[in-house]
């Protein structure tokens, strides 16, 4: 904790950056921080309360984040995975941000709970974590914790959904997307949806039903999970944002499990490396292409 | 304001009847997803609703403004377009279990319904619907519904506020309907040490509550005004991803969109859905200019509107103090924790300095 205050103390003073990007404590848990004023660094923390993907918070769209000058964000290997996304799909220049990234030993599901790490309150994305020390970054800090216990939970929704034939995994999904309400909150939260314009707001022509109907509910969430494809880091913003706790996470991660098995890709924090959807392979596995 | 006594059987027995009737009847149910949070759901018996255990999840908005609705149906031939309207006779229904900020919130929204134009739609339901009330001992560190001028044992809103007494309720009739639901329905004799229970039980509920938040002053919508342009704006929002979702579950943001939606060539509906003012589609002009081109700006209209626009123009603060859009936020905005720090600032800096 001293560690990462007095960096961003310094960054600071030393006006390498204007704004460090991080967590404090909030009324109830650890919520996002925007630290200015060098006086303030110490009011940052890190620990297994912070949740959020802090990435989210670099879109160039953000004018009023954009607007405090530059930043240094607090990552932990699953939100470097954003960064690195950014990166990737020329978004953000790396000369413009700094990355401080923790070492990290898993996060709640629910922070507010401040639980111990077991297989029931680990988030599901801890579990076979491979970016627990990022790659990506300026500072790493932290000394690097023990591997949390993993969630079983997302492993054995993934096993269910595979068990099941077409017909039953578009029923699992209809019935789940019913409740979508159209609020469009997962999009915003995502570090990774970042289009000036989203499909679904295209209105000439109309691509996608602006009403949370069954139809256009299931157009819309399967346009964004595809558009996703390769891309998302499983951080489940989208997930936390939903207020109607559909399990868009679950929905991405099957998505992603897809990309893998068909093009031995698996999202990281190396900016240097080129995503499927970014691509062209002669030797890609094209069967689906008739 | 008269008051019965119902049994739990008798509570039973009603809803029971109620559904014989064909009466849709909704009441807070266990959450299939996560058994802890409860939903507001139609019932089939009292046995499948969980009465005053924690605050539902979304409020009772839904059953007024549907998510999505059909406003009108359009079809069109070589002669002309026809159109057919949508009923705005609605079948009854009834609430039982409300929190008293969902029924208050719903009494609260009337005002705008029925401002330059009368809502048919909403003034449909409102009138097919009762409102049954119950005695909140369920909130959170969020909950500020004493702040706003609200309690856990407000009867805002409600045609009946139930209160859980020794063997059964303590029902507060309330208006005309909650008499209708309740005619000849448990004991009209309530006993004294009842009445008393239910007293002790409503002001340890408000107690509670009262904990979390000051009362607002009724000048902040005043300093709100004035402070239009106050810095704080910059800052008070960086966190807000401006995703909506506190506006998804309030019980009295009540924006909606209006849309085209062709079937075909010839046929489509017109749709009214829910919309946020926190999204940047909001106010996105044709031209491409946005008034609020920030989240910045996009918070303090949310701020603005539910404490200083709505209770200037129709004398009610927007807001019923339900703490459902802190549970919500995914970025950690705390509505209860801001409205806390700006009505310090409000005390420290007094609005007639600013003009």
């Amino acid at each position: 904790m001293k560690e990462l205050q007095d960096l961003a103390r310094k960054l600071l003073t030393e006006g390498t950056v204007q704004v460090v990007i991080g967590y404090e404590e909030g009324p109830r848990t650890a919520r996002p921080a925007f630290i200015t004023d060098p006086e303030k660094a110490g009011n940052l923390i890190f620990d297994k309360r912070c949740v959020q993907n802090l990435a989210s918070y670099l879109n160039p769209r953000r004018k009023q984040i954009v607007s405090l000058g530059k930043a240094a964000v607090v990552v932990k290997g699953c939100d470097a995975r954003a960064v690195a996304g950014l990166l990737r799909e020329n978004q953000i220049l790396r000369e413009n941000i700094v990355i401080i990234a923790v070492r990290c030993g898993g996060v709640l599901t629910d922070p507010e709970s401040n639980a111990e790490l077991t297989t029931e309150t680990t988030s599901a994305r801890c579990g076979n974590c491979d970016v627990r020390e990022p790659k990506l970054f300026d500072y790493l800090i932290g000394e690097l914790p023990p591997a949390p216990p993993v969630n079983p939970k997302r492993a054995e929704q993934i096993a269910a959904l595979e068990k099941m034939t077409a017909a039953e995994r578009w029923a699992f999904w209809s019935q789940e997307l019913s409740r979508c309400i159209r609020c469009h909150a997962c999009r915003e939260a995502c570090p990774m949806c970042f289009c000036v314009q989203c499909t679904a707001e295209k209105s000439t022509p109309l691509w996608i039903d602006p009403s949370a109907t069954p139809r256009a509910n299931r157009a819309w969430q399967t346009m964004r999970v595809l558009h996703q494809a390769g891309r998302c880091v499983d951080c489940l913003e989208c997930e936390r944002a939903c207020p109607e706790h559909i399990p868009l996470g679950l929905l991405a991660r099957y998505i992603a499990d897809s990309v893998e098995k068909r093009f031995d890709y698996k999202t990281c924090d190396d900016p240097s490396v080129v995503a499927p959807m970014g691509i062209y392979r002669t030797d890609d596995d094209e069967e689906f292409i008739r | 304001m008269t008051h019965r006594f119902l049994s739990q059987a008798d509570l039973k027995a009603l809803i029971a009847e109620l559904v014989a009737a064909k009466t849709r009847v909704i009441a807070p149910v266990r959450a299939k997803d996560d058994p802890e949070q409860l939903d507001y759901l139609p019932i089939q018996s009292l046995e499948e609703a969980t009465f005053g255990a924690r605050i539902p999840r979304r409020s009772l908005k839904e059953f007024f403004l549907p998510t999505t609705e059909i406003l009108l149906s359009y079809h069109q031939t070589k002669e002309g377009v026809t159109i057919k309207e949508v009923p705005t006779e609605h079948p009854p229904q009834v609430l039982f279990s409300a929190t008293p900020c969902d029924a208050a919130g719903l009494d609260v929204v009337d005002k705008v319904m029925n401002w330059d134009y009368k809502d048919e739609l909403w003034n449909g339901r409102r009138k097919a619907a009762t409102i049954v009330s119950f005695l909140c001992s369920s909130m959170d560190a969020t909950c500020f519904c004493t702040a706003v001028g609200l309690g856990p044992d407000s009867s805002r809103g409600s045609d009946v506020l139930l209160v859980p007494v020794e063997g059964g309720y303590l029902a507060t009739i309330l208006t005309e309907k909650g008499e209708a639901l309740l005619q000849g329905k448990g004991k009209a004799e309530v006993p004294a040490a009842v009445q008393a229970a239910a007293d002790a039980a409503q002001s340890e509920a408000r107690k509670k509550v009262e904990a979390n938040l000051a009362t607002i002053p009724a000048d902040f919508s005043e300093w709100l005004a004035k402070n239009f342009d106050h810095p704080l704006w910059k800052t008070i929002s960086l966190r807000c991803h401006g995703c909506g979702a506190c506006a998804s579950i309030c019980p009295t943001c009540h924006c909606f969109d209006i849309v085209d939606e062709h079937n075909s060539s010839s046929d489509g509906v017109r749709r009214r859905n829910w919309d946020s003012c926190q999204t940047s589609k909001f106010t996105l002009h044709a031209s491409g200019h946005n008034p609020r081109g920030s989240q910045n700006e996009r918070f303090r209209q949310r701020v603005e509107h539910k404490f200083s626009i709505y209770p200037t123009k129709f004398g009610d603060i927007l807001c019923t103090g339900c703490g459902r859009c802190a549970r919500v936020c995914p970025g950690g905005m705390d509505l209860p924790t801001l409205i806390g720090e700006l009505m310090t600032l409000a005390k420290a800096e007094p609005a007639e300095s600013k003009l």
